[in-house]
Parts: C-alpha cells; structure tokens; sequence
C-alpha cells in the first residue's frame, strides 16, 4: 500500500483513455521537491474527457475506472492502495496551465507527472490557506523555485499584490 | 548535542536539505509512512464527546478528512 501503486494506477487510467492527462499537486507533489511532510491524502489534477455535447464534466469514468481495480469510494476520495485519492478539475487559469505545464519525473522506473515547483508555489500563493503558506516559505526557504519564473507567473495570474503582501509578513525581518 | 539556539536552528535546517535531497522514491516512501504514523496517533487520541458537527461528518473511514 503506497503512493508509487497510486502512480502506476494513475498512469495506466491515462494511458487507457479515461483521463486526458493528469498531475499530482498539493502536499504529495511538494514532496518531489521539498522535505516529505506528513499528508493524509493525494491529489490529482485531471484534465477530462469532454464527450460531445456534454455540458457538466463528470468524474464518474474515473470513479468507475479505479472501483473496478480495487478503489473504495469514501465521500469525496476514492481510497487506492490504501490513500485516499482527490481528483480535481483545474479550478482556475493557473492550475489550468500547470497541469499543461507539469513535467514528468521518474520514480524508481515509473514516470510520475507533478506540478512544477513554480507552479505549486503560485498556486499555494493562491490558494492562500495557512497550511498552503507554510508551504510557499518551505519553497523559498529551500531555493526550490527559480525566482524569475515564480515571478512572471505572479505577474500572468495576478498575484503581484498577494505576494506583497506575503512577503511583507513572512519574508522582512522587523526592524 | 547543544543548547545553542543558531545552532540548533542550523542543524534542524540541515536535516531539512538533506531529507529534500533524496531520491523521490526514498521521499515518497517516507510520506507512506508519515501517513500511517499520523493515522495511528489520531487513531490514540481521546475522542470529544460533543455534538455532530457538518465537519465531523465528512471524517472517513480511514481518517482521512476533506480539506
């Protein structure tokens, strides 16, 4: 039971179509980068498969896909290999772009897809909870972003003025 | 071992760059075992006895919780 079995999962879902592509982000895809923090559950960002004509988008392909290899629906998670799995839509232009733009890293023989460290950095800027700021601190505090990125990327999501913010509380030593 | 703050706060940055600096499989090993560590301790903890809450609702089954 572990994470790699819900890579290899994940993998093959794509690989038979009923995901478009997918990337691992949130306290999983952090850990490709950063320290391991503790994490009760995985997400997975999917971009899905519209069919023509359909209007809502439904993750019950893959619900259905992952039921039938073992998967326990549990609320909102589908439990795999004993972790609990969140699969989301990108929910906005940034997690839109970093789901086209998430690289793929290998893991003992198994590729995995994640958020680049830029992009889980804006979208924990984003999102903006506690938890997603003591993120963004380990990310700089580490020099797990290139600045130039993190920067224009700050700049195209409109996140300037949040970062401000940000780094006035969390990055000046007071005087 | 030290009670020196600077560098006790040096060592515990050390430790951080060199757990990051694994393998991602090595990484990936050790959240699989943060997780069951975690879920044991919540497991031990004494439970509240107090109302239902809508956010103690969504608790499930394996301790996992929405966000």
């Amino acid at each position: 039971m572990s994470i790699s079995q819900v890579i290899t999962l994940v993998n093959q879902m794509e690989a038979d179509g009923v995901v478009e592509r997918y990337a691992i982000g949130g306290a999983v895809g952090a850990t490709f980068y950063l320290e391991p923090v503790a994490t009760l559950d995985v997400d997975i960002f999917v971009a899905f498969r519209q069919e023509p004509g359909q209007i809502l988008i439904s993750p019950q392909p893959i619900l259905d896909y992952l039921a039938a290899r073992g998967g326990v629906l549990e609320g909102e998670y589908i439990v795999v290999a004993g972790w609990p799995v969140q699969f989301l839509p990108p929910t906005s232009p940034l997690v839109e772009e970093a789901l086209a733009n998430a690289v793929t890293v290998d893991v003992d023989g198994t590729p995995a897809r994640v958020f680049t460290a830029e992009h889980l950095a804006a979208i924990a800027l984003q999102t903006g909870r506690a938890k997603d700021k003591a993120r963004l601190l380990q990310f700089i505090e580490a020099g797990a972003i290139q600045a130039e990125l993190f920067q224009s990327l700050l700049a195209q999501h409109g996140l300037v003025d949040r970062w401000l913010e940000f780094e006035q509380t969390f990055l000046k030593d007071p005087p | 071992m030290t009670f020196d703050l600077q560098r006790i706060l040096e060592s515990k940055q050390s430790l951080r760059r060199n757990l990051a600096s694994r393998l991602v499989s090595e990484k990936l090993a050790m959240l699989d075992a943060l997780r069951d560590r975690a879920r044991t301790i919540r497991a031990a903890a004494p439970r509240k006895e107090s109302p239902a809450s809508p956010d103690s609702a969504q608790e499930s089954p394996t301790g996992a919780k929405k966000p």
